[in-house]
């Protein structure tokens, strides 16, 4: 079977087969244990349990002491692409706005600031350019993912 | 005589303190918002008393509130944990004066040390050094502004930035250059006044490749005051201890015992009552200077137990109820390490995580303890701090307590929030951890542009192939159970019994 996950380093593909009880993938094997955990044998002779949650589309999976993240990308599904904006890296409240629309920015320069689990976080211009948008106000919740601001870059 | 506690916190340290009083015997109460209705501690409290209000500031640091709820549920002594109201004298005063048992210091010495300027001036009569400083008493922005810039220059670069009542690293900044002074202190001020709702600024010089080392106190109505010995707590990550152990590696009997005798001195000094800490930066040269006294219960008090088999938080309920101590001469016995579990993506600038706990699996075994206020299927929310749990190990050497630390982090399965996990994981296979040349600035200094896992690639293609696997078998689906007998979604037949038949 077929499928396709989002990882850091960008799409993968992976098409796993069954024969009897035993998955496969290319020289790697892996069974299915009877409390939900997966046996899985490295081609390399190395083996060990993985332990499998999903929560929404993605797949948490622990293995030998490290935890991944694989989003499942649905077949047909539209790539999300980059927003281009500032986007909120967490819930939480906005605490000032530093800037302006129209204003010229540097890179590395505050813009907003936000508090999230009683810290102050800031968010700062990524490149030089200038804030053509911004969304909140002080005293706003924000979401993880809204975008707070926008900006164009300069052309150097 | 204390008979009923209630605890004035929630989480890890809520359960940790239902838990003390449930071994001794005393009845308690927790309180908690309603966005912790399900939450464990809620749970281990024989009663627990619902939150009016949203916001923290109308909850779990609600005076007058929780003072009411004492009262009325007949509770005869207090426990405030750490955070929230612990280290706030008029609550103390306010505990002490409606006939309840504050477990902890009176609100005279929690005033004494809990504000870092006359815990200065006191440590210095007591005779123990002190790092160079300033407080600055006004309120007003722009003044403190002004005083603080004259200040700087008075203290030296690079400086610390503290809130006058803080704790957790809230509040806290390091300034480098002149240039960045007014930006970080406007900051500062702003998330101290959010936090204690106290907008006072403290200054001091930033001492590096120094040890945070502390000393733990017990003291008792009966003219006792003892150290249980020191706490190596330097690994830390924006002024947050991360990892914390007893003893301190490159401690001598000799800088014990004289920082445990300065420690005792200054316990004694406000007429310390309970536990209590007193935290010390130690120089590479063995000089050490005094930071701050926290006059709670600390984060980190496991490892003290480990090693002394002192049951400190037992000992807080012993002495509020007027009792001596029970503990008689002490020898520290092995190494104990702990780590703070937080949900954070430390690959992400160690930004708070949120999430569901799709899985929560500490690790088990000899030797190992986890002090947490959360289980499986819980939510972890932007609302509370962010730590979910506390590991602590035990082992006869220190070199065995990172063995065994890093078998139970491998352990550790924790699905559906990220987590620190791994960094703390890879935290016991660092030079410096290893060799216990630990200093504050540690983390930074080892990655300066952050850190973030890398797992071999093997491994990867393992997680793939279970995510596939996973995803073909269909483990996501819950698996349909046969409905049987009972199983209605009408109402409720009147004729289900529970058949028991008694001999």
């Amino acid at each position: 079977m077929h499928h396709q996950f989002r990882t850091p380093q960008g799409p993968v593909d992976v098409t796993v087969a069954k024969q009897g009880e035993i998955w496969y993938l290319g020289e790697h094997q892996a069974t299915l244990e009877h409390d939900g955990r997966l046996r899985i044998q490295l081609a390399s002779g190395a083996s060990g349990f993985a332990t499998v949650a999903k929560v929404g589309d993605v797949w948490w999976v622990h293995f030998e002491g490290y935890t991944f993240c694989l989003e499942r990308i649905e077949a047909g599904a539209s790539q999300s692409g980059d927003e281009g904006g500032l986007t909120a890296p967490m819930p939480g409240k906005v605490l000032d706005v530093l800037v302006e629309v129209g204003q010229l920015v540097e890179a590395g320069q505050t813009l907003m600031v936000l508090e999230a689990m009683k810290m102050e976080h800031r968010i700062l211009a990524s490149t030089s350019g200038q804030v053509t948008g911004i969304h909140f106000t002080v005293g706003q919740q924000v979401q993880q993912g809204s975008v707070l601001l926008e900006m164009t870059e300069d052309e150097d | 005589m204390v008979s009923k506690v209630l605890v004035a916190n929630r989480g890890e340290i809520a359960c940790r303190i239902l838990r003390a009083c449930k071994e001794a015997g005393l009845a308690s109460v927790a309180i908690y918002a309603a966005n912790d209705v399900k939450s464990l501690f809620v749970e281990l409290a024989d009663q627990a008393i619902l939150l009016e209000g949203d916001s923290i500031t109308e909850t779990y640091l609600n005076q007058t509130q929780i003072l009411e709820i004492a009262t009325t549920t007949g509770a005869d002594a207090l426990h405030p944990g750490f955070g929230f109201l612990s280290e706030r004298a008029d609550f103390a005063r306010a505990v002490s004066q409606a006939g309840i048992q504050w477990v902890g210091p009176s609100p005279n010495a929690i005033e004494k040390m809990g504000d870092k300027m006359s815990a200065r001036i006191t440590m210095r009569d007591a005779g123990v050094p002190v790092i160079p400083g300033e407080e600055i008493e006004t309120e007003d922005e722009e003044e403190a502004l002004l005083a603080i810039q004259q200040a700087s220059t008075r203290v030296g670069y690079p400086l610390l930035l503290k809130a006058s009542s803080g704790g957790g690293g809230k509040g806290m900044r390091v300034v480098d250059r002149p240039e960045d002074l007014l930006e970080a202190v406007r900051s500062a001020r702003r998330e101290a006044l959010a936090a204690f709702g106290d907008g006072r600024i403290y200054l001091e010089r930033l001492l590096t490749g120094s040890k945070h080392v502390e000393i733990q106190i017990l003291a008792d109505r009966h003219g006792r005051t003892i150290h249980l010995g020191e706490r190596e707590c330097s690994v830390q990550r924006r002024h947050q201890k991360v990892f914390e152990e007893a003893p301190c590696a490159t401690m001598t009997e000799e800088i014990r015992f004289a920082m445990g005798k300065a420690a005792v001195a200054a316990a004694m000094a406000v007429n310390y009552e309970g536990a209590g800490t007193v935290e010390f930066l130690l120089a590479p040269s063995g000089e050490f200077f005094f930071l701050e006294m926290n006059t709670r219960i600390q984060v980190e008090h496991p490892v003290t137990e480990l090693i002394t088999g002192v049951d400190i938080v037992r000992e807080q309920l012993r002495i509020a109820a007027g009792e001596p101590m029970s503990c008689g001469e002490l020898h520290l016995r092995g190494h104990a390490i702990e780590v703070r579990l937080y949900a954070e993506d430390a690959a992400n600038n160690f930004l708070p995580a949120i999430g569901p706990l799709a899985v929560f699996q500490p690790p088990e075994g000899p030797g190992i303890r986890l002090d947490t206020g959360v289980r499986q299927g819980d939510e972890v929310t932007p609302n509370y701090d962010p730590m979910l749990a506390k590991l602590i190990v035990w082992a006869p050497s220190r070199d065995e307590a990172l063995q065994r630390m890093r078998r139970a982090l491998d352990e550790f399965v924790v699905l559906g929030t990220v987590t620190n996990i791994r960094f703390l994981r890879e935290l016991c296979d660092v030079t410096d951890v290893i060799e216990g040349t630990t200093d504050t600035t540690m983390i930074d200094r080892l990655w300066p542009d952050g850190w973030s896992p890398s797992p071999p690639v093997e491994f990867e293609d393992g997680a793939l192939m279970a995510a596939a696997v996973a995803e073909s078998a269909g483990l996501h689906r819950p698996s349909v159970s046969t409905p049987g007998a009972g199983v209605h979604s009408g109402p409720v037949s009147p004729f289900l019994t529970l058949k028991r038949r008694y001999p």
